[in-house]
């Protein structure tokens, strides 16, 4: 609202044709929220007069303020569940178009987190199916004796972004392993990261809006030897260090350096938009002192206790008794949709704090 | 979606590749088969030391994916890297079109490559090759990849046609009258080669995917063998060719591969031998000198 007033007071007759417009843009976009705005606070002054009507000495007086004051305070609810939150998200930073690659990392506990990076991308790849996603296994490093070190799916689709984002950190897993003979239970852990694919992936490349070319580094994983005609071993594996993050994206899964270098750099450019993006939410967040918490990738976000049959989202604070049902992607969504919301809430709250 | 795999194959892979590279390569071999039983099969002919791209059939090669056959030697990851370089170096365009000859062309991955990069109607390339493996493979290939087969060289054809040609040409580039070979059009504005360079001694210790499977013709770099070769012979007669009067034409670019050790004597023979005056060598991925480019 403080940017609404700032920006209608800068509109004055000698702002450029360019200025005026940009102006005009940033007031229509928060036109609606203005509206619900006042909206909302008239009905909460109502609210607030039919408050003290509840306690008038007249009975039939105080039954139609409890009626009235029944009416406002739903209205006051709606909006703030539904109305606000869709309102809330400026349009500068809609991601709902936005594809996504998750990536999947075995943390501690050894073949155990292996195991469960399996699990996890299975996980995944039925859940983009009933979406009617389009998901595909860009890379996955197998060990010996099953799992996978690392793994990385490519996501398409629309709100796969904005569905999955609140996936990234750390998942935990509680089970006794197939290998333990006196039936105790391990805990191990797989960090998942949910990036952005960027909308212009083609530029790629070449030095676009999150880096230059100039400060990414690639290099070649292996020797060769004497390389060339002498060795006709298939090499591909290529590597980039983004200079100024030190931010490393390595790609091996391809047959060709070419074509590792060109995912590579895609997945570069992936992660530099999700940093981007998460640096924003940090800075609005300062900016309003917001409640909003930025995704913290060590953050443990969830914990599959196979023993009590038991999935327990530790943001939400909600347990579903049914793993299979979460792992077979439906109860997955549940978990999913609340997150969203309790991101839109947490939004909200921030704002309504600082009104 | 990637099934645990069937750990013997794993471990019978890793055994003869690596751990590192037997994931990959049993990945890219489970996506080729047809069933486990095929898959067992092109594992264990991998196991026998066959090439990963003999297997598959294929090799990407930049953006082209390429036939690969026995006994046709399988592009490598230099040459992709050093041709990916050469396009950005030069502009060639449809006003103002060049001709390039590729010696020793093998699966035709070099002019193919330059073909399919430039602009339409901006190259005409001939690749020469004394296989007929090699020249009937780098046809196919040039088909597969859309650019259109020519069986004469001409640069006036440049115009009528709107896309880039390709003229494969069976020939010995060392006998004394290949130059004046009617299908060779001179002047050439660029001339690449990847010629055969290994030197006998070191092809007695290459390893046996590269020895029994892939031409010795298309790696020996002295063909009459002489103890104390060094593996230059061809880059002698390259550079002999560029000497000649109007076969590069003026401002035109040499550039071949080299094998390691040999960029400074190649870069040596190009300045005395070539009447190339400005030469320079670029290196690989890896560090090593892997190109030496001369300009008339
Ligand atoms: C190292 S391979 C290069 C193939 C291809 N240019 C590449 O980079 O993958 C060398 C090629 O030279 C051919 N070759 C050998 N001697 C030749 C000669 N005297 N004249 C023409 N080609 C010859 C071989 O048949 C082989 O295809």
């Amino acid at each position: 609202m403080q940017q609404r007033k700032d920006v209608e007071s800068q509109i004055t007759d000698d702002t450029t044709p360019d200025d005026r417009q940009r102006f005009m843009k940033t007031l229509s976009e928060t036109d609606a929220l203005f509206t619900e705005w006042q909206e909302w606070q008239s009905t909460k002054e109502l609210l607030d007069e039919t408050h003290a009507m509840l306690r008038d000495p007249d009975s039939s007086m105080r039954a139609m303020a409890e009626e009235e004051y029944t009416t406002l305070n739903d209205k006051l609810s709606t909006a703030l569940q539904t109305t606000f939150p869709k309102l809330l998200v400026p349009a500068s930073d809609d991601t709902s178009k936005l594809s996504a690659y998750v990536e999947l990392k075995a943390g501690v506990g050894g073949s155990e987190a292996s195991l469960f990076v399996d699990d996890l991308m299975r996980m995944y790849l039925r859940l983009s199916q009933s979406m009617q996603w389009d998901a595909t296994v860009v890379s996955a490093s197998e060990i010996d004796g099953g799992g996978f070190r690392d793994a990385m799916l490519e996501v398409r689709g629309t709100n796969v972004y904005d569905s999955l984002r609140w996936e990234t950190g750390v998942h935990r897993v509680q089970r006794v392993p197939a290998t333990e003979t006196k039936g105790r239970t391990h805990t191990s852990t797989v960090t998942v990261m949910v990036m952005p694919i960027p909308e212009d992936e083609a530029s790629a490349e070449s030095s676009n809006e999150l880096y230059s070319l100039s400060d990414v580094r690639i290099e070649v994983m292996r020797s060769r030897g004497a390389g060339g005609q002498h060795v006709n071993k298939t090499e591909s594996a290529v590597r980039l260090t983004h200079i100024p993050t030190g931010i490393t994206v390595s790609m091996q899964d391809e047959r060709s350096q070419h074509q590792n270098r060109r995912r590579a750099f895609r997945i570069l450019q992936a992660r530099l938009l999700d940093r981007k993006l998460t640096q924003d939410v940090i800075d609005r967040r300062d900016a309003r002192r917001d409640l909003v918490k930025s995704a913290d990738r060590s953050e443990k976000i969830r914990t599959y206790n196979y023993a009590q049959n038991r999935v327990t989202d530790h943001r939400l604070g909600l347990s579903v008794k049914n793993i299979t049902a979460v792992m077979e992607g439906e109860a997955l969504k549940d978990i999913l949709d609340g997150l969203v919301k309790h991101h839109e809430a947490s939004v909200l709250e921030s704002v309504l704090a600082e009104a | 979606m990637p099934r645990i795999l069937p750990t013997e194959l794993f471990a019978l892979l890793s055994k003869h590749v690596g751990q590192d590279s037997a994931g990959m390569e049993l990945r890219w071999l489970r996506a080729a088969a047809r069933d486990p039983h095929h898959l067992q099969s092109l594992v264990s002919r991998r196991t026998s030391g066959e090439p990963l791209q003999y297997i598959l059939g294929t090799q990407p090669f930049g953006p082209l994916e390429l036939l690969t056959r026995r006994p046709v030697l399988i592009p490598r990851p230099e040459t992709e890297h050093w041709t990916l370089r050469l396009a950005e170096l030069i502009h060639p365009s449809s006003q103002d079109p060049i001709s390039l000859l590729d010696l020793c062309t093998g699966s035709g991955c070099i002019p193919l490559l330059l073909c399919h990069l430039w602009p339409p109607g901006s190259v005409q390339a001939v690749g020469a090759d004394i296989s007929s493996d090699a020249i009937q493979l780098a046809v196919e290939n040039a088909h597969r990849c859309g650019i259109h087969v020519s069986t004469f060289h001409s640069l006036l054809r440049a115009t009528d046609s709107n896309g880039n040609t390709f003229t494969p040409l069976l020939a010995d580039i060392r006998s004394l009258d290949f130059a004046q070979s009617s299908a060779l059009r001179s002047p050439f504005h660029l001339i690449t080669s990847n010629p055969p360079y290994i030197t006998h001694e070191d092809y007695a210790k290459l390893s046996p995917s590269v020895k029994a499977y892939e031409d010795p013709r298309a790696l020996l770099g002295d063909p009459q063998p002489t103890p104390y070769g060094k593996g230059l012979t061809f880059y002698h007669d390259i550079a002999k060719l560029a000497a000649r009067e109007g076969f590069l034409a003026r401002n035109g670019v040499v550039a071949v591969e080299v094998g390691i050790g040999q960029a400074e004597d190649v870069q040596r023979i190009f300045q005395e031998e070539g009447r190339l005056r400005e030469t320079e060598i670029w290196r690989d991925p890896w560090e090593v000198q892997r190109v030496v480019i001369g300009r008339r």
